[in-house]
């Protein structure tokens, strides 16, 4: 993972791809409106629709460990705090349901801005600890502060009746929010491709390849880094705040480590360094979790075997594997 | 007030117990076992089915064996493999590790709470200061300072200790002056994982048994090598005091604060100076 003379090639054929890239986002966007009729039951959509949020906080965390090379541990700390800004400020009628929804994706990027402005130095052990500590402390906040949201009850809480002066009931229907969801799925990984091809983007990945290198040359390290953070987690506070809205709940479990430490393991199974892997991970895991149904009680134990296979035998996860099995293919 | 001092010497020597596993791996191999919590797990648990059996010194003996064992098995097996690879690699290892072992356990032992027994021995209580003490606290202190010392002087005074100092400031140095590190390294985790295997079984009285004990206190004890300085004994061991008192009077005085208090520790002390209180490596 060194930054070589090699690296500028990929940059100009990628501005080329810029167009192709438009085309089948557009032609997955389109595809998106199929998904209802795919799916055979309501049961079946809505399993769908928990899978994407699945992707989104999985393509999140996924982006960090491929754009700033840090794991991190807490990246529900900005699932939750997205879901819960928007349910409490809309269930207390605090501000009007489009100004919630603003803060609720504002308000955890900021947050992590400034999160990433302290963490992008430290590394190691140090930066999981750091990032599990955030998710733990807000998740002992809605733990503990049962004014704020009833605790460990969870709250539930009304939709407001129009967002944006659309009526909001088709928020909660599966076949409405498989399409939502699916079309911000691929909005969001778009956008992430058009960053990391980006300036900025390249700026980040080549302070994540070499930092030290990167401040000699002239550029501020820390801000890009900080950036990165902050895009990560608009990306978690979108998949909470769909969540909670699709469920019309919220509880403490948003934050808590496990869920952290779930979409990690997505990410890698599906290969964090490819943009579009974490969420290929979450889905595929999502439905073999599923399938698993009669098997549930050994699965985590099944995750962590495939954890260490996927980290140790193909680092490069899901998609990895198949360009490898592709580029077999075209070779002969 | 003293009492509470010592209940807060008490989870610190526990917490100093697991830690300094945690730094003796990382030393060596450079991996941060997210697993260590799952082995103290297993440790008392092990210690229960023994001492259910009949005898509670014969269960701390076989757990804290057996953990040394699958230590051995651990660094021959995994740690070695890993050893030159990246940190992320490592971490998402031993969390898969972690995972797998909590199901284990619950497949073994079940998902319910166990209350582990107190040996007769240790059962009662004294007097300090006027106040009823529980011998079986004093013996949980004892045991950490009797391991604190003992390691620090096997550390300082013997050979193996001093090519373990020198492997841990520089693996690749240390073999280069012919050193077997490997070897060195499997009687170190070996080491490592006893003492989280020791500190399960000791820890188990104090706290019930569940598939989820070690997850809290590896959280606290990755916070205590975190601020002590990877790598770090004597970091280890004033920063597993320090947050064992946090801990104790934290929940006494500041409840809503709870658990919140070691990590804000950490971000305080991360800020101040990013390598921890020792200050050495990174």
């Amino acid at each position: 993972m060194t930054v070589a003379a090699g690296d500028v090639a990929p940059r100009v054929k990628t501005r080329r791809g810029t167009p192709l890239l438009l085309v089948l986002g557009v032609a997955a966007l389109v595809a998106g409106f199929t998904l209802p009729w795919i799916a055979p039951s309501k049961v079946a959509m809505s399993l769908m629709a928990q899978s994407l949020f699945d992707a989104l906080l999985a393509t999140s965390v996924g982006f960090l460990v491929r754009q700033n090379g840090r794991v991190s541990f807490g990246q529900a700390a900005f699932f939750g705090l997205g879901g819960y800004v928007f349910a409490i400020l809309v269930a207390r009628s605090l501000v009007t349901p489009e100004v919630a929804l603003v803060l609720a994706l504002a308000v955890p990027t900021l947050v992590a801005f400034l999160f990433g402005l302290v963490v992008a130095r430290v590394t190691g052990v140090a930066h999981a600890m750091l990032t599990l500590a955030i998710g733990q402390a807000l998740y002992e906040i809605a733990f503990r502060w049962r004014e704020l949201a009833k605790g460990d009850d969870g709250m539930s809480f009304d939709l407001p009746a129009r967002l944006f002066g659309l009526p909001t009931r088709g928020l909660q229907d599966p076949a409405v929010m498989v399409v939502l969801a699916w079309s911000i799925l691929v909005v969001a990984l778009l956008g992430l491709k058009l960053f990391s091809q980006s300036r900025t983007g390249q700026i980040a990945a080549a302070i994540r390849d070499n930092e030290e290198r990167a401040r000699f040359i002239g550029f501020s390290t820390t801000l890009p880094r900080a950036l990165v953070y902050a895009i990560a987690a608009l990306i978690a506070a979108i998949a909470g705040t769909l969540q909670a809205t699709y469920n019309g709940y919220i509880a403490p479990q948003m934050f808590h480590w496990s869920l952290s430490g779930a979409a990690l393991v997505m990410a890698i199974v599906g290969g964090a360094k490819f943009i579009v892997g974490p969420a290929i991970g979450a889905i595929v895991l999502f439905y073999i979790k599923d399938l698993a149904g009669q098997f549930a009680e050994y699965w985590p134990a099944i995750v962590g075997t495939v954890l260490v296979v996927v980290t140790l035998v193909m680092p490069e996860g899901i998609v990895g594997l198949i360009k490898r099995i592709g580029g077999l293919g075209q070779r002969r | 007030m003293l009492i509470q001092l010592l209940n807060g010497v008490v989870y610190g020597g526990l917490l100093y117990l697991l830690s300094v596993g945690l730094v003796l791996i990382f030393g060596l191999r450079q991996v941060v076992n997210f697993a260590h919590g799952a082995l103290f797990m297993i440790g008392a648990y092990i210690g229960y089915s023994v001492a259910a059996a009949g005898s509670w010194w014969g269960g701390l003996v076989v757990a804290v064996v057996a953990m040394a064992i699958a230590g051995c098995v651990l660094d021959a097996t995994l740690f070695r493999a890993l050893r030159k690879q990246d940190h992320i690699v490592t971490v998402l290892v031993t969390f898969g590790l972690l995972l797998i072992l909590e199901t284990l356990v619950t497949v073994i032992w079940g998902k319910a709470y166990l209350r582990y027994p107190m040996p007769d021995l240790l059962s009662g209580t004294v007097d300090i200061a006027g106040s009823p003490f529980p011998v079986y606290r004093l013996f949980v202190i004892v045991v950490s300072i009797v391991v604190a010392l003992s390691l620090a002087s096997w550390l300082r005074f013997t050979r193996i200790g001093l090519y373990v100092r020198a492997a841990s400031t520089d693996a690749r140095v240390t073999s280069i002056q012919g050193i077997n590190v490997d070897r060195l390294s499997l009687i170190v985790v070996g080491l490592g994982t006893a003492l989280a295997g020791l500190s399960g079984v000791v820890a188990g009285p104090l706290l019930s048994l569940s598939p989820t004990m070690g997850n809290y206190i590896l959280i606290d004890s990755f916070i205590v090598v975190v601020i002590g300085g990877m790598g770090s004994f004597g970091g280890a061991f004033v920063a597993a005091l320090l947050i064992g008192q946090i801990h104790n009077f934290g929940a006494i005085y500041l409840p809503w604060a709870g658990t919140m208090l070691p990590l804000l520790l950490m971000v305080g002390v991360l800020i101040w100076r990013p390598t921890g209180l020792s200050g050495a490596r990174t």
